[in-house]
């Protein structure tokens, strides 16, 4: 008895976590989650956080996942090669977690949406949803050594490690928040 | 048993002073053979032909002029960007990235990968060596 006792406060707070964790629930009573789903895989931001941001595998549709885990010796000019098991268990990773498999997420269902099915991006910079919301930054904000390239998305979305993109966490290098 | 272990302890913190932590040791040990091989004047690795192999500029797989410097910078002790991302890079150097050239598969894996973008191909065993004696002295 006194044993039950000792849990059950843990009990309780897992439960009120839990239902903090939703708290993004549509009216409808579906789910509907912000932004996209964060990259919490330690394999996965040791080895494709190494270059750059570890992109959240929700930022693109599953057949661009495996195309790209399948090219990494010649990764956009670069070489990301690494060892058959890694490769292969990354990809599991990204094609599980991808937009199109995590419709419940604003940003992924938009992405996903934005894409005709014949296409395969490689980037994300180059899908229609994220064009269209990044068409009107003036290129100089963009070349700045702060920046570089509209890849680096830490640089401008402050809490882009959260899966989080929002206007108002945007700061961009030299001017500041976003205003449209 | 206390005798070894006392040992054990004793050659750890040798080897953490000047050299390479046991299993780095042994992957320079087989680099050497392989260079042995291939050039039977080699003796030993030299940080002087690798800080060479290290800053001199080559036309990379990207078609455009680059070196290990491009993202590791000059100074090995400071931060560098990616040259390629804008990510920002930890120091190389061992003095100051305790680190730094202490797990040979992460070594391996990233010189492969960066022989490639520098000079379109893997190094040799002999450079490989070479520059890694290199960042060691920096
Ligand atoms: C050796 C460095 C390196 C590693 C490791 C690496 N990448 Fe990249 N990645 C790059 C470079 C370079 C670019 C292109 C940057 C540019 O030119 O804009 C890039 C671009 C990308 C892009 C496109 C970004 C955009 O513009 O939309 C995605 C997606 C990506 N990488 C995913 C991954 C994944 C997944 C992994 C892990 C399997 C990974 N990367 C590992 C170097 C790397
Ligand atoms: C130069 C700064 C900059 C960089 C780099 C950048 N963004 Fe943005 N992003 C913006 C701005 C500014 C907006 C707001 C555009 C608007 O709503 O008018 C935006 C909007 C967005 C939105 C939509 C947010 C909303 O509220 O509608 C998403 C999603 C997003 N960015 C994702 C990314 C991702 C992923 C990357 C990296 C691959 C990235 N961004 C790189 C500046 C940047
Ligand atoms: C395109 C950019 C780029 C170039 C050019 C480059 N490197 Fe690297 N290097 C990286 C990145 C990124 C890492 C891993 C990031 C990290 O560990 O902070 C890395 C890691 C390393 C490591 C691993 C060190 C350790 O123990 O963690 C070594 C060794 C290394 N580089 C040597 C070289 C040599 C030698 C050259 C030239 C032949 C070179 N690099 C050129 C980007 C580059």
């Amino acid at each position: 008895m006194k044993k039950v006792l000792l849990v059950l406060p843990f009990l309780l707070i897992g439960a009120v976590v839990a239902m903090a964790d939703h708290d993004d629930h549509g009216h409808d009573g579906s789910k509907k989650l912000s932004g996209v789903a964060v990259a919490n895989n330690a394999v996965y931001q040791k080895e494709c956080g190494s270059c750059h941001f570890a992109y959240q595998p929700g930022l693109l549709p599953k057949r661009s996942w495996a195309k790209m885990m399948n090219t990494l010796d010649d990764h956009f000019g670069d070489d990301a090669s690494l060892d058959p098991k890694t490769t292969n268990y990354l990809k599991n990773y990204l094609v599980n977690n991808s937009s199109d498999n995590s419709l419940e997420y604003k940003r992924s269902k938009k992405i996903t949406a934005s894409i005709a099915s014949n296409q395969i991006p490689l980037r994300i910079t180059k899908t229609p949803y994220f064009m269209h919301k990044h068409n009107d930054i003036p290129k100089k904000m963009i070349t700045q050594k702060e920046v570089g390239n509209i890849g680096n998305c830490i640089a401008c979305h402050t809490t882009a490690e959260k899966g989080i993109y929002s206007e108002r966490d945007i700061k961009i290098p030299n001017y500041g928040g976003w205003d449209d | 048993m206390k005798k070894q272990l006392a040992l054990l302890i004793i050659l750890g913190a040798l080897s953490n002073a000047g050299g390479f932590n046991p299993s780095m040791q042994s992957y320079i040990n087989g680099l050497k053979i392989e260079a042995k091989k291939s050039n039977s004047n080699f003796t030993d690795f030299s940080a002087q032909r690798g800080e060479q192999i290290f800053t001199s500029k080559h036309i990379g797989k990207r078609g455009k002029e680059i070196s290990c410097t491009s993202c590791h910078g000059s100074n090995l002790t400071l931060p560098s960007k990616n040259a390629f991302t804008n990510k920002t890079i930890d120091p190389l150097s061992p003095k100051v990235n305790s680190q730094r050239l202490t797990d040979v598969l992460e070594v391996q894996k990233w010189l492969k990968r960066n022989f490639n973008d520098v000079y379109k191909r893997e190094g040799t065993a002999q450079e490989k060596g070479d520059v890694l004696y290199y960042i060691k002295s920096k």
